[in-house]
């Protein structure tokens, strides 16, 4: 299964495709009978992590065409135990990887390692206005393939920072006060009830930890982009229901990085809502979760409001601060 | 008295200069008679630092340690205020603050007036707690109310008709009478304004709130504007009422956004160049001073000093004889002549010619003040100056237009 461009890479599909390579390799006699296969060296060969390997050597092993044997990894072949192990390096049986086998695994790859910096100068590129991605430019500008940024590209789609115009340009911004309006009016309604339905697998030692940093005011949590990540992992992002998690980071992501970059423009810290995400910390530490739910749909209120005053003041920040050479101003 | 008393503290210096404020601002309030009369009654030196609204208003919001007093207009405020630069004024030092008018401490200069879209100096005046700014009365303020005025365009009656005063309308700032010979204030919380209502009179466009567009409305009148820009309508985009005479003199222009100290400047001499007294009522802005963030000890101390001796009435003098209101009204009375009171303030014929700040003649015997009374003018409130929600989005929009008209102006 080779992704077409536009495609959604995804995890699930890598260890499809990590099946099919070793269960090739196997039929055609490459990876013998006999042969050890380890996570490790596989996922190296494969530019992959662990996880699909797993998922693959599974697949393999109810095939039967792998099985487990009394010593680490899997052994090729259903053999008795007569046969005997064979111990080698992977990378030295010359293994046959279809071309477009090895270009989908390496994007796949290719594309998460370089997907997280360009999702945050994009994101934070949106309060500065309106701007094309051009492709040729990110390709050079990142160093890998055409297919990689297509991934990238879909990716940033998907996560609602980027649309293509009538034109199929890739398009990003601008972030609009009404934009950020209408992502807080959404928070509020989502946030609280997600936080209600995560509280029995809300991470309570994990809360009372942060509710002392926090109280501490260790350098850990001093920027309110801190506290509203802290509060998303360990207690909203416990609900049980992963569309209601993704379409709650899908609407926070341009907000937390326009406020990361505003912060890092020099924005003084807002010390009232730091005092205001303790407040909260403490409640949930106290298991006072429809409290607790009241005062974050109010705390959220107040954000939206600060949120608005915050976007305004960007007006006097000069968009040739931006230095991403792939991002071009539309005028 | 121990040694340690006597022994100069070695990091201040031997001999010690006068001491002095720094006050960053614009050409408004910011007049060489102002900063000597005040240096004479207060007894230490100002350093008055000029420059124009986008300018100043970005240096006070990034760079607070290069002023002590900021001297500008409220609706920049949503600026420099959450940028943190500032810091709360105590009204208990402020001795005149039970005179200060209702037009900023109640949002109108009665219960009954029209308070305007947009953001009324109200809207921005109290410090709330947590630090916001809001109309709910606190004992600190923001910024301390000042100078005022209600602005309009000029335009050239020998284009216009000498006999339209009861038909001015914002819509001739897009008439095709004056393509070509039009400008406009670069500044994209007043320009814009200006712009807005011309597009609403002409009947081009309407906004549900003029005072806060969507961003639909902005794009929509971003591309009125580019769709004249096109067509030849504008000739410049200026940045300063002595910019703005200017225009006048050389006779570039037959309409523009225009302010009160440039028909001053004028000295009369331009008959054939009327403020317009628009139908769709003014757009206003209200001046004030507010505190550098930090500020403390004695330059605090001078600050005040210097914040309560501007409403003393000297200044206010001053900034009336260029058309400016002040916030506190009657010592401002007591310091101009019968002449200057009944045609500034209250929209008399003028008895003899009235001299302006720097001692030109700036109206001529028998002219009267357009628009009438303050009180008349000050109840025609269409719009106030304003940094609208989508502010940020509309001052980008309104920049590329700017340098698209500079472009192929002259």
């Amino acid at each position: 299964m080779i992704s077409q461009p536009g495609e959604k890479p995804s995890t699930q599909k890598r260890y499809e495709l990590i099946s099919r390579v070793l269960r090739n390799n196997i039929h055609s006699g490459r990876l013998p009978e006999g042969f050890v296969l380890l996570e490790g060296p596989i996922a190296e060969l494969m530019q992959s992590s662990r996880a699909p390997v797993q998922m693959a050597l599974k697949m393999l092993e109810e095939e039967k065409l792998i099985q487990r044997f009394d010593g680490r990894g899997f052994m090729v072949g259903q053999g008795t135990a007569l046969t005997s192990p064979r111990r080698l390096d992977i990378r030295s049986l010359d293994l046959h990887v279809p071309d477009e086998i090895d270009e989908a695994l390496q994007s796949r790859s290719m594309w998460e390692q370089v997907y997280d910096q360009v999702e945050q100068a994009v994101a934070s590129s949106l309060i500065f206005g309106e701007f094309r991605i051009i492709e040729t430019e990110l390709s050079a500008h990142l160093g890998v393939s055409r297919t990689v940024v297509r991934d990238v590209l879909s990716r940033l789609n998907e996560r609602g920072l980027i649309r293509k115009n009538q034109s199929s340009h890739w398009i990003a911004g601008p972030l609009t006060a009404q934009s950020v309006r209408e992502r807080f009016a959404i928070r509020s309604i989502l946030e609280p009830a997600a936080l209600k339905l995560a509280a029995p697998a809300i991470d309570y030692a994990a809360v009372e930890r942060l509710s002392r940093l926090a109280s501490e005011g260790t350098s850990e949590f001093s920027e309110t982009e801190d506290f509203e990540q802290a509060l998303m992992d360990t207690c909203i992002a416990k609900v049980p229901n992963a569309e209601m998690i993704a379409v709650i980071r899908n609407i926070q992501l341009p907000l937390l990085a326009a406020n990361r970059a505003l912060t890092k423009l020099g924005l003084p810290r807002d010390r009232f809502a730091a005092d205001e995400y303790r407040s909260l910390f403490r409640l949930i530490e106290r298991r006072l979760i429809d409290p607790a739910a009241d005062y974050l749909e109010n705390h959220l209120k107040v954000m939206a409001q600060k949120s608005l005053a915050r976007l305004k003041i960007v007006a006097v920040i000069s968009e040739s601060r931006l230095t991403v050479p792939y991002l071009t101003k539309i005028k | 008295m121990s040694p340690k008393n006597i022994t100069p503290d070695l990091a201040s210096p031997a001999i010690k200069g006068r001491r002095k404020l720094r006050v960053l601002g614009t050409a408004i309030t910011l007049l060489d008679q102002v900063k000597k009369k005040a240096e004479a009654d207060l007894g230490f030196d100002l350093e008055f630092e000029v420059l124009d609204f986008l300018t100043c208003q970005g240096k006070a919001a990034l760079s607070p340690q290069t002023y002590d007093v900021y001297d500008q207009c409220f609706h920049n405020l949503d600026i420099v205020w959450f940028w943190g630069s500032l810091q709360p004024i105590d009204t208990q030092r402020i001795t005149l603050w039970d005179k200060v008018s209702d037009l900023t401490k109640r949002g109108g200069i009665s219960r009954y007036a029209w308070r305007g879209h947009g953001d009324a100096p109200v809207k921005k005046l109290y410090v709330q707690p947590g630090d916001s700014l809001g109309s709910e009365p606190q004992r600190h303020i923001s910024m301390l109310p000042t100078v005022y005025n209600l602005d309009s365009f000029g335009y050239d009656a020998r284009v216009f008709g000498y006999s339209q005063r009861q038909s001015e309308s914002w819509a001739w700032l897009f008439d095709e009478r004056a393509k070509g010979r039009i400008a406009l204030v670069d500044e994209p919380a007043i320009g814009l304004f200006d712009a807005a209502l011309a597009a609403e009179a002409a009947g081009a466009l309407s906004f549900a709130d003029v005072g806060n567009m969507t961003v639909a409305e902005i794009d929509a009148l971003m591309a009125l504007l580019e769709d004249k820009r096109q067509k030849g309508y504008f000739h410049t985009m200026w940045k300063s009422a002595a910019d703005a005479g200017q225009l006048v003199r050389d006779h570039r222009i037959d309409v523009q956004s225009m302010w009160s100290p440039a028909y001053g400047d004028l000295g009369g001499e331009t008959p054939h160049f009327i403020e317009a007294v628009p139908m769709e009522g003014y757009r206003a802005w209200h001046g004030g001073m507010s505190l550098r963030h930090g500020l403390s000890g004695d330059t605090l101390d001078m600050a005040y000093e210097y914040m309560n001796w501007w409403l003393t009435g000297w200044s206010g003098a001053v900034m009336a004889r260029q058309g400016y209101y002040m916030s506190v009204i009657d010592p401002v009375h007591a310091h101009l002549n019968d002449d200057e009171w009944a045609y500034w303030y209250n929209g008399e014929e003028a008895q003899s010619d009235l001299l302006g700040p720097a001692g030109q003649t700036v109206v001529k015997l028998g002219a009267r003040r357009s628009g009438g009374a303050y009180l008349e003018r000050t109840n025609r409130i269409a719009v106030w100056n304003t940094v609208m929600d989508e502010h940020n989005y509309a001052a980008r929009a309104w920049g590329r237009f700017v340098e698209r008209v500079r472009g192929v102006a002259p």
